[in-house]
């Protein structure tokens, strides 16, 4: 398409400005840009259908018909390019009956079944019809196509279709997937938000619902850590669609940038809302009695868990009481937690989520820079001129945010650098794809710090202000073989001194790592050695530059951020500080436990293995669910079964439920106030769509009424008011205040120290044969919570193990859909294979979303030492072909002649359902 | 003088005398109701009620005009997609109209625009529980069938439907959907 209507490029791109008369007033216009936008801005309002802000224009509807003076025919203002001294009027009498004549062409061929139409009463075809009073059709024709219904979430209407989106010259008359095949693709349905009429339609909602009936509300989405806003429409207590702004910014008086984003979601966000009505969630709390659990009343559950901590806590001391929260809550429901495990439980034993990985990043960043979190702003990410990705499958884990980097390189011509093992749709995407071998993320790292110093590319600013840490890092470096990492990595060296050169003098360039780097062993060492290059390479000092480390849950940053972690209190300080600890103690009239031999502080591996001792006597979990996120390794059921006291506060009955004592019902991100941060470190509002489910309430609100019960009410009576405590605590979290990075103190002394062994030729962890398990994310599905929606179970719901070609000729040709045997020391297990051609040999993958079959529990697990991060989703493991598979080639291969085994024939059926 | 007289002849009482026995030779008025009733009008706005087709089919689509239209909110309509020989119809999985709010006003019958609304001149519906004057959509098909000619008599009154014929007219043609099957290239 051509970029006519887009507000120009670059941001360093020279606009020149000229004079049109637009009725008569004069105004200035860019040259060249679309005269629709001029029109536009004069406040006049084009009637248009095919326009659209997001993309550019192709005026095929006819409808933005302008007069120009010395042109004899209607102009189209969408495709016309404003000239100096161009002469325009928009509303005379001839443009009107002309827009009309247009109108009514559409409508001759549209069915009119507009009562029984989804986008009745927000169609833009009506809508017009209705402004220019076009009531009468003549001699209206049925196009008589039939409805497309193949695809799993998309029905197109193509009697309704109006074919915007063509030009005239195209003969193809249907929109749909290629060639006319069922429709498989990521499913954003964001074609459903620019349809302007009901060509389009959601199966999960289709017929359902009429406008008028819904009730809106704008709210954070709840999956991954992108926080995209989105627009709950809902009937009573039921989602009927999801929108985003996309949907619903006036395309007339509005117009973005494509820095800013469309407002586009993805197909988590639209189509997985399901689960929010789902049957299995919980309605009541449940008591664990002699015949299994028993509904009780929420005052005397609450009565008796209050009991029993309390005497817990006078018998055991409160360090035998520990609290788990996960990644999902919002910032106060975190808040409020911390708060009632530190100031009513007095202990200390508290953790999140994002101790599954995304601690790594914030340990290393409040070490060496003092700070918790990402230093840009996704528009940022969008005008940076180079961006390096490191082990981040970023369209896969957050599909919005990787838009960002997609337009930085279509839009603004900016440079994407993407290094993975794997060959993922963005490394494909990128204008510098690096295919780095597999467990070389260390060496290629490594090697980019290497190159920038070797072609003295380095921030000169660096230089001159860290003299010494420049020439500790240069010695460091220098014994590295430039042929020894470009043979690990697999890249040729002029690849990576390019990257390197590239990055150290980009005007804003950006480094962004994710689950690649921060969930796999060594992490730390990975961390370092990237904050080191984006040091040497001044991207924190560049105005528009920074790093940018992924999350995986909605909140985590924010559960870090709000003290969810034995380390920090809320605002990520130094809970080791008297000072602080004072400041929280004081507003909560209480003492806060003094960190030391008693009270040490347990992350979530130390309470497991405290667990395992018997020193954990109760184990308060809240949306947490151990035992199906953490390999058997772990033996969490075992640590489990020695706790006394288990309660589990969870909208559904997980796998840790089931071994509770009380199990509460808590309320889903719908039905919950608050705010999520996402990766980015900005505050989103959560709002409210419905009452809970059942008898389902929010967290803040099972704290504060248990609180009660525990004999030191915290007295809250709204999320207001732990929001403004919040703010007064943390002064300017809720702004999203941009993070300065200080790295003064850590360059000047700790760096000198340690940078010596931070530069080593790495070790290969396994050997080079040894196949390697990795469990994954999917587009269509975040954690274990999307396994719940029977709306993104339909989209995706393979548990296939994915394996390269190499690897399936080596198994003797295994085909898709074979079964396999895989293998590591704790356990064997069978599944299904997926050739997928873009993994390399030696590597395996398989969605961690799925436990069945429960490949989690082939993994050993490894705790960092510094961290106490828990890396599990990668290890070893041995590949085998089933004998079945063997016997079934045979009897496939059996002439009438030769002895039929049926036995293998019924074996070979079983295996491979047509 | 004059008025003497007629306090002597009692012509008051004579007057009032004759009005009283001359209605004894007019027609009456009153009606003996419930033994008698009147005649209504075809436009009578009385019990409202959903209609089928001649084939039995639902006339419905469940397209909530009759709500967004109602003045008393007192209609609620929910409605779901339903496969039948290949082609996905829109129709009302309920259909209820809160008897004890409706107005009667006959705007839900004006924007209906599948003429399955209409009007009867049932009004006999007095009850003593409440909650039987919310109408579903069973009890609205029963008034329907029961009271068919009325509720017809109502739409051709009101102009919004002819003769049998002219029914098909505002019966909408969803498109058949296309299978997997019948993949034409």
């Amino acid at each position: 398409m051509s970029s006519v209507g887009k507000q120009s490029a670059a941001p360093d791109a020279v606009k020149n400005m000229v004079e049109i008369t637009i009725d008569g007033k004069v105004v200035t216009a860019e040259e060249g840009s679309s005269l629709f936008n001029a029109v536009k801005w004069t406040g006049v309002e084009l009637p248009a259908m095919c326009y659209h802000y997001s993309f550019s224009p192709f005026g095929s509807c006819g409808l933005c018909l302008v007069e120009v003076e010395g042109k004899k025919n209607n102009v189209r203002a969408c495709t016309a390019k404003v000239v100096e001294g161009m002469v325009v009027s928009t509303g005379t009498e001839k443009m009107v009956e002309a827009r009309k004549g247009a109108v009514e062409k559409h409508l001759t061929t549209h069915p009119l079944d507009c009562p029984v139409c989804d986008k009745d009463g927000q169609c833009e075809l009506q809508d017009m019809a209705y402004d220019l009073e076009v009531y009468d059709i003549k001699d209206p024709k049925r196009k008589d196509i039939p409805e497309d219904t193949r695809s799993i979430v998309l029905d197109f209407n193509m009697e309704r279709c109006i074919l915007c989106c063509f030009y005239k010259k195209d003969k193809q008359k249907h929109v749909g997937a290629h060639g006319g095949e069922t429709l498989y693709c990521e499913f954003c349905g964001d074609c459903l938000a620019v349809c302007p009429v009901g060509a389009i339609v959601s199966k999960f909602s289709k017929y359902t619902f009429k406008p008028w009936q819904l009730k809106k509300t704008e709210t954070t989405c709840g999956f991954c850590s992108d926080g995209c806003t989105i627009t709950l429409e809902t009937n009573d207590r039921d989602i009927q669609v999801v929108t985003s702004e996309l949907s619903y910014t006036s395309k007339f008086g509005y117009e973005v940038d494509p820095g800013e984003g469309h407002g586009g979601i993805c197909v988590r966000g639209r189509f997985g809302f399901e689960y929010v009505m789902s049957s299995d969630r919980l309605s009541k709390p449940l008591a664990k009695g002699e015949n299994g659990f028993q509904p009780i009343a929420w005052f005397s559950s609450l009565m008796e868990i209050g009991k029993r901590l309390n005497d817990i806590k006078s018998t055991y001391g409160p360090q035998s009481i520990a609290g788990l929260i996960s990644g999902r809550c919002t910032n106060e429901s975190v808040y409020l937690f911390q708060r009632l495990m530190r100031s009513v439980l007095n202990t200390n034993n508290i953790d999140t989520a994002a101790r599954y990985g995304h601690m790594n990043s914030v340990h290393v960043l409040q070490k060496t820079l003092k700070i918790g979190k990402a230093t840009v702003t996704a528009e940022q990410l969008a005008l940076s001129d180079a961006i390096l990705m490191v082990g981040s499958n970023l369209t896969e884990t957050n599909p919005i945010t990787a838009l960002r980097p997609k337009a930085s390189m279509t839009e603004f011509g900016g440079q994407l650098f993407v290094a993975d093992t794997t060959k993922t749709k963005i490394l494909n995407l990128a204008t510098h794809p690096l295919h780095i071998a597999l467990d070389s993320e260390a060496d290629f790292i490594q090697a980019l710090v290497k190159a920038v110093i070797n072609k003295e590319a380095a921030d000169p600013d660096f230089i001159e202000t860290y003299p010494e840490a420049y020439a500790a890092l240069k010695a460091s470096v220098g014994p590295l073989s430039e042929t020894a990492l470009s043979e690990k990595t697999g890249l040729e060296w002029e690849k990576i001194e390019e990257t390197a050169e590239t990055l150290a003098k980009s005007k804003r360039g950006i480094l962004l790592w994710g689950e690649g780097i921060i969930a796999k062993p060594d992490a730390v060492d990975h961390i370092l050695r990237l904050i080191d290059l984006a040091l040497l390479c001044g991207l924190l000092r560049k105005k528009g530059g920074g790093i940018l480390p992924i999350c995986e849950e909605n909140n985590e940053q924010g559960a870090v951020d709000m003290g969810g972690v034995p380390e920090f209190l809320p605002g990520q300080l130094d809970y080791n500080s008297p000072s602080e600890r004072d400041r929280f103690s004081n507003i909560w009239h209480t003492t806060l436990p003094t960190p030391g031999t008693d009270a040490p502080g347990l992350t979530l591996p130390e309470m497991i293995e405290a667990a395992h001792r018997g020193e954990i006597k109760a184990l308060y979990l809240v949306g947490e669910n151990p035992l199906g996120t953490l390999p058997a390794s772990m033996k969490v059921r075992e640590a489990l079964e020695k706790v006394d006291l288990i309660i589990c506060q969870d909208p559904f009955l997980t796998e840790t439920g089931q071994m509770a004592d009380y199990v509460l019902p808590s309320a889903v991100f719908a039905e919950n106030e608050g705010t999520y941060t996402n990766t980015l470190g900005q505050v989103n509002r959560v709002v409210e769509a419905f009452d809970p489910r059942g008898e389902a309430r929010p967290d803040w609100k099972v704290f504060t009424d248990l609180s009660k019960h525990l004999g030191h009410p915290m007295q809250y009576r709204s999320v207001e008011e732990i929001h403004n405590e919040i703010a007064k605590m943390i002064p300017g979290y809720y702004q999203s205040e941009a993070a300065t990075p200080k790295p003064d103190a850590y360059l000047e002394s700790e760096f000198i120290g340690h940078i010596a062994g931070r530069y080593t030729p790495s070790e290969s962890r396994t050997p080079s044969e040894t196949t390697r398990l990795s469990l994954e994310p999917v587009l269509y599905h975040s954690g274990k919570l999307t396994t719940r929606d029977q709306g993104l179970m339909k989209i995706y719901n393979k548990a296939v193990l994915l394996i390269s070609e190499p690897d399936a000729d080596a198994l003797g040709g295994l085909i898709t859909g074979d079964p396999v045997h895989i293998k590591s020391d704790l356990g064997q297990l069978e599944t299904t294979v997926e050739i997928s051609p873009d993994l390399p040999k030696g590597l395996v993958q398989f969605p961690l979303h799925f436990n069945d079959p429960p490949m989690k529990d082939l993994l050993k697990t490894e705790i960092d030492s510094r961290t106490k991060v828990i890396t599990f989703k990668t290890g070893p493991v041995t590949l085998m072909r089933p004998a079945s598979l063997d016997l079934r080639v045979v009897s496939k291969e059996t002439t009438p002649e030769t002895h039929e085994n049926q036995e293998a024939d019924a074996q070979g059926k079983e295996e491979k359902p047509s | 003088m004059k008025k003497l007289l007629q306090s002597a002849f009692f012509t008051e009482i004579i007057k009032a005398l004759k009005l009283v026995f001359s209605h004894y030779f007019v027609k009456e008025v009153t009606l003996q109701y419930p033994h008698e009733k009147n005649t209504l009008p075809d436009t009578h706005r009385g019990a409202l009620c959903l209609l089928r087709y001649e084939s039995g089919e639902e006339r419905c689509v469940g397209c909530d005009l009759c709500n967004a239209a109602c003045p008393s909110y007192c209609i609620t309509v929910v409605s779901a997609v339903e496969e039948k020989d290949h082609i996905q119809r829109r129709y009302a999985t309920s259909f209820d109209i809160d008897m004890t709010k409706c107005v009667f006003c006959g705007f839900c019958v004006e924007a209906c625009p599948v003429n399955a609304l209409g009007m009867t001149k049932m009004y006999e519906y007095s009850t003593s529980n409440k909650r039987e004057l919310d109408f579903n959509k069973a009890n609205l098909y029963e008034i329907g069938e029961t009271w068919y000619g009325q509720a017809k008599g109502y739409l051709i009154a009101h102009n919004q439907e002819g003769e049998d014929e002219t029914v098909s007219e505002y019966r909408y043609r969803f498109p058949s959907s296309r299978k997997e099957e019948e993949v034409e290239v």
